[in-house]
């Protein structure tokens, strides 16, 4: 046992040595004793310090440096004082001296928790207690060093044994309820936080514990129970006992953010380092929080704070980073331009730089008419202008939406404003980004017309809903997988339909469950009615929950629901469950003969997957591999009337669409070729070809605004053909009667190609206009 | 009269050519080994399309295709030292070198039958052309292991890769030599497709190949040396040289005149205000419009 403390140890001095940098120069407040150590020089300090006498407090630990004190006491004071290398050194000093003190190893541990580096604090928490097996400290920190990762099982024992424990000290037992209560409000288990704070609350009255954080967690309770009126009590209660307790108003402030009431979140935090101006997380969170509130300066502000504070926290690096790529590179467009009555713009686009100019006119027209489409179907009127913020990062989009990257979603609404993805940030033809803004648009009025009250399934699936009914491509998609799980009975009553967005218990679970809940709207507004939708939305504004709306609403119970709507899931969905399996037996063989090369018994094999299910349109869709399949056995006719069939049914392939756009083309079927390359923007809108082309037809079809976009657009994806591209911009500016800018557009393309002879042509027409007596040159051709 | 405003069009690109035409352009295309039937029709294809594309630039006679057994070393030394015997300070030669390569981290090699042909080689080859401004593509993996060796003024490089590290085979050389016949590469539209024209189309068809497929790209072309622009690789149409009428000869006079004086404009460029820049290349431009029309105009008559 010895030997490996011993060996421990050299590894830790490793460590230690490693991350000298990481940690100098940090003055964070520790966490409360709760009894873990016991000396008395030390805990008068401590007690100065929560007490709010903070210069007091740090003579008083300056004290135990300058005075002859066991080196693991020096430690303490160092790390209280903010010199955490020096804190760490003198602990492995300790610990070399005293190599079987567990509780040297454990504040290690708790030391390198403060860090961010779990590992190495389990690493010290997993030697103490092989040291001793029973010591409650050692499992708390344990749980907590674990309970950054993925393994419920593990956390859950080490609090366990300290629960279990007869000897295990009132402190560490408070704890461990502690990491409980924050776990269940985490999971929105409200009546269950209420017992374990009743029983918390015992424990510290008997054995005399602070209550701070208990006080913490109860207003944080009383304010996501809506019981406003008793969460400053609370917060007063934990500020009397220890005065520069910041988390008195962080954990209110983290638990308001969870439930994405976002503004009270940072009035929170804006009061947590108001008192306690080192509370460097509250001040990450402050920053993220004005982010997500628009208020870009003050959240770039507080962050940059927060990270001359604690450089280390990964998140707050991830923050700065995600702040150089905001300054540097993203530009805002405002609409209606120029603007109109106050000047306030009811539309803020926030694009990189470089995907501005091509994202702008599509992304507008999109949110536009979502933003109305919304706005008449709830009954609802944006009160502030709405941001979009479109990055071409995916990763950038992921720590802006939640501090960490790693995470496989689209879009994330924090109210007036929203991020997703560009396009660019998805290169593979899966990622509709039309179909996400006009997702993610509909949460904005979930959100703010409940005031954020709305539950999480009722928002997905209104959002869904609306993808379906009112979307760029119209029509419900279900992808395969959700169909399995709907063949399985996985879908969950409508009560317990948050758990499958916040706490899915397997993989696909939280798809199953948007898809869930978008059919749950498409049930309730075919047989109830779209107006009891927005009837149930309202009741959310005062804090019902989603039983209470639907017996309101609706006039049956939850129970009820869920059997009208299993009933109405049988007869739609019944035929196409009950024939999964031979659907994606024809699937299979649809596949397998396009891969073999088998043209006819492709498209057999597609017909009789299209027969059991037609409506499926997503990349794998059969009427994709069909057309293929005509278009190698010359059958052109077929292959257009199979792609016209997937398009028009919501698919939404860009090259199967281009294709179907220039089989139109071929048959001077304007119409429809203009109405395809348009969808493809909402899918593809990088593709310089595909402006040109749909340029080309609002030329012909005497729609020169309408060309000047697309041409625009087109300049914009900076094409090798540079002098083709300003010509075009040229001809539609002429269109239009703008003499000046088609000019200039003009001379640039023949500045470019000189000998360019439709340009030239250009040119001689617009010289010989009738009574232009001089040219306009006012140009600035490169 | 659809073809007659293209026959227009091409006497004009034709006339612009002979400008040149007392400095001739020697094009050696060289098709390396394969190693496998796929490299092999690969690199067949690449070739032929740079012959074909080559021939509408210069006679039969200064072109010179290589391929199997031909393509050996020795055959290649006394080809090039006899042609450069032949060449005057004012003629150019084209090197195609289509196919594989290799680089030890000290020397590149192209890959032939029987001896490659090595970095020492080809910078001998080159340096024994009289005059400058001569071209070499070597569209091989590893190609770029010959930038550094044989860059100087009087060379045009273009190679496949960036460095000696690509090892990949390449795309490249199938987009240079598609470019060399392809009007979307001819930017300027002057009917010709030079040196930078080609680089830029092949280098953006690769860039958006490896894109498409979301791959890492494992090849990065590079050009070095001056003059990109200027050096014409080949035209896009055949040439229809001279007319009888006196009139239209004199026309294409003026129109080369004007070209003459746009390119002179665009090289003193900076010497003017951006306003004075673009009036005198808009009176220019128009000249040229205006004898274009009246030429197509003669030509119609002439066709009725």
């Amino acid at each position: 046992m010895k030997t490996v403390a011993i060996n421990s140890l050299k590894k830790s001095a490793l460590i230690s040595a490693c991350c000298a940098v990481l940690f100098a120069g940090q003055a964070q407040a520790r966490d409360h004793l709760l009894g873990a150590l016991d000396n008395p020089t030390l805990l008068s300090c401590e007690n100065l310090h929560w007490s709010g006498q903070s210069a007091e407090a740090e003579a008083c630990y300056l004290a135990i440096i300058r005075t002859v004190n066991p080196p693991e006491i020096q430690a303490e004071a160092m790390w209280a004082l903010g010199d955490l290398h020096t804190a760490d050194e003198l602990f492995e000093q300790a610990a070399q001296q005293q190599p079987e003190n567990a509780m040297i190893l454990v504040r290690t541990g708790e030391l390198y928790l403060q860090t961010y580096q779990y590992q190495n604090a389990y690493d010290f928490f997993r030697q103490a207690l092989e040291l001793e097996p029973d010591n409650a400290w050692a499992h708390i920190g344990a749980a907590e060093a674990l309970s950054s990762g993925n393994n419920p099982e593990e956390v859950n024992a080490h609090l366990e044994a300290v629960q279990t424990h007869f000897a295990s000290p009132a402190g560490a037992r408070l704890r461990a309820m502690l990491m409980a209560i924050h776990s269940s409000m985490q999971q929105d288990q409200y009546d269950k936080t209420r017992g374990q704070l009743d029983q918390a609350w015992e424990l510290a009255e008997d054995e005399q514990l602070p209550g701070m954080e208990l006080n913490a967690l109860e207003a944080a309770l009383a304010f996501v129970k809506r019981d406003l009126a008793q969460v400053q009590p609370f917060i007063d209660a934990a500020l009397e006992e220890a005065p520069t307790y910041g988390d008195a108003y962080a954990i209110p402030g983290y638990f308001a953010s969870i439930t994405r009431r976002y503004a009270e979140s940072g009035e929170f935090y804006e009061q947590a380092v108001e008192i306690e101006p080192k509370n460097w997380n509250a001040r990450l969170e402050l920053g993220q929080n004005y982010l997500r509130l628009n208020k870009i300066d003050q959240g770039i502000q507080q962050i940059e704070l927060s990270f001359e504070g604690d450089a280390f926290n990964p998140k707050t690096l991830n923050m700065m980073r995600l702040l150089d790529t905001f300054i540097e590179r993203f530009v805002d467009r405002s609409f209606p331009e120029p603007p109109q009555g106050d000047g306030v713009p009811e539309l803020v686009l926030r694009m990189d730089r470089d995907e501005a100019d091509v994202l702008t006119p599509y992304a507008r027209e999109l949110a536009e008419a979502s933003m109305a489409t919304f706005e008449e179907r709830y009954n609802f009127v944006a009160k502030e202008p709405v941001t979009v913020e479109i990055f071409p990062n995916h990763e950038d989009f992921v720590v802006r939406s939640i501090g960490m990257p790693g995470v496989g979603i689209l879009g994330v609404t924090f109210g007036y404003l929203f991020a997703m993805d560009s396009p660019t940030g998805h290169p593979d033809e899966t990622y509709h980004w039309g179909t996400t803004l006009w997702h993610e648009m509909a949460h904005v009025y979930t959100l703010e017309a409940t005031r954020h009250g709305v539950p999480r399934w009722y928002s997905e699936g209104i959002s869904v809903y609306e993808e379906w009914n009112t979307g760029p491509i119209p029509g419900i998609k279900i992808p395969s997988y959700v169909l399995q799980a709907m063949a399985e009975g996985k879908f969950l009553p409508v009560a317990q339909l948050d758990d499958g967005f916040m706490r899915p218990t397997y993989d696909s679970q939280v798809m199953v469950s948007y898809m869930q809940a978008g059919l749950i709207f498409q049930f309730i507004s075919e047989e109830y009615g779209h107006d009891k939708i927005v009837n149930m939305l309202y009741q959310f504004v005062d804090g019902s929950d989603e039983v209470a709306a639907i017996e309101n609403a609706l006039g049956i119970s939850d129970r009820d629901f869920d059997r009208h709507f299993k009933q109405y899931i049988d007869i739609q969905y019944g035929p196409l469950l009950g024939s999964l399996q031979i659907w994606q037996q024809d699937m299979d063989a649809t596949r397998q003969a396009y891969r073999d090369g088998d043209w006819e018994a492709t498209i057999a094999a597609a017909d009789r997957a299209i027969f059991t299910y037609p409506d499926y349109v997503e990349q794998d869709s059969p009427y994709i591999a069909k057309a293929r399949a005509y278009a190698q056995l010359g059958e052109y006719d077929l292959k257009r009337e199979t792609l016209e069939t997937f398009w028009k049914l919501g698919g939404y392939s860009a090259s199967s669409l281009k294709e179907l756009a220039d089989s139109y083309l071929d048959q001077d079927r304007q119409e429809e070729a203009i109405a395809v390359f348009r969808d493809v923007h909402f899918a593809d809108p990088f593709d310089a070809a595909t402006h040109g082309k749909l340029g080309d037809l609002y030329m012909a079809a005497e729609q020169p605004d309408a060309a000047l976009q697309e041409y625009l657009v087109g300049l914009a994806l900076k094409p090798l053909d540079q002098a083709t591209a300003n010509y075009r911009v040229a001809s539609a500016y002429k269109a239009l009667n703008d003499q000046g800018q088609a000019m200039e557009y003009l001379m640039t393309a023949l500045d470019i190609a000189p000998q360019f002879r439709p340009a030239q042509q250009l040119l001689l027409e617009m010289t010989r206009l009738p009574g232009r007596e001089t040219r306009e040159i006012n140009s600035t051709a490169n | 009269m659809r073809a007659t405003l293209l026959c227009s069009t091409l006497l004009l690109a034709s006339v612009s050519l002979s400008l040149n035409a007392q400095a001739a352009i020697y094009i050696t295309i060289v098709q390396g080994l394969g190693g496998e039937p796929t490299f092999d029709e690969k690199f067949h294809d690449q070739a032929t399309a740079i012959a074909e594309a080559s021939a509408s630039l210069t006679d039969p006679e200064k072109i010179s295709l290589f391929s199997g057994a031909d393509a050996s070393r020795e055959n290649l030394l006394t080809h090039f030292a006899s042609q450069s015997s032949m060449m005057t300070e004012s003629d150019r030669a084209a090197i195609y070198l289509i196919g594989h390569g290799s680089f030890d981290g000290d020397e590149y090699k192209f890959n032939i039958p029987g001896l490659d042909i090595t970095t020492a080689d080809i910078l001998n080859i080159m340096s024994a052309f009289p005059g400058q401004n001569h071209f070499l593509l070597n569209s091989s993996s590893t190609s770029g292991a010959l930038l550094e060796p044989l860059e100087n003024e009087n060379r045009i490089l273009v190679t496949a890769t960036r460095s000696g590290n690509e090892k990949n085979a390449t795309f490249f050389g199938q987009f240079f030599a598609e470019a060399l016949s392809n009007g979307d590469a001819d930017l300027n539209k002057n009917n010709n497709i030079s040196i930078e024209e080609a680089f830029g189309y092949a280098q953006r068809q690769v860039e958006e190949y490896f894109e498409s497929q979301g791959q890492l790209a494992t090849e990065h072309a590079e050009i070095r040396g001056d003059g990109a622009a200027q050096f014409t690789l080949a035209r896009l149409n055949p040439v229809i040289i001279a007319t009888e009428d006196p009139r239209i000869a004199e026309l294409q006079e003026q129109s080369l005149e004007i070209d003459r004086q746009i390119e002179g404009l665009q090289l003193r460029r900076t010497e003017f205000s951006n306003q004075e820049y673009i009036e005198q290349l808009q009176a220019l431009i128009l000249q040229s419009a205006t004898i274009n029309e009246e030429i197509d105009q003669l030509l119609e008559e002439t066709d009725n």
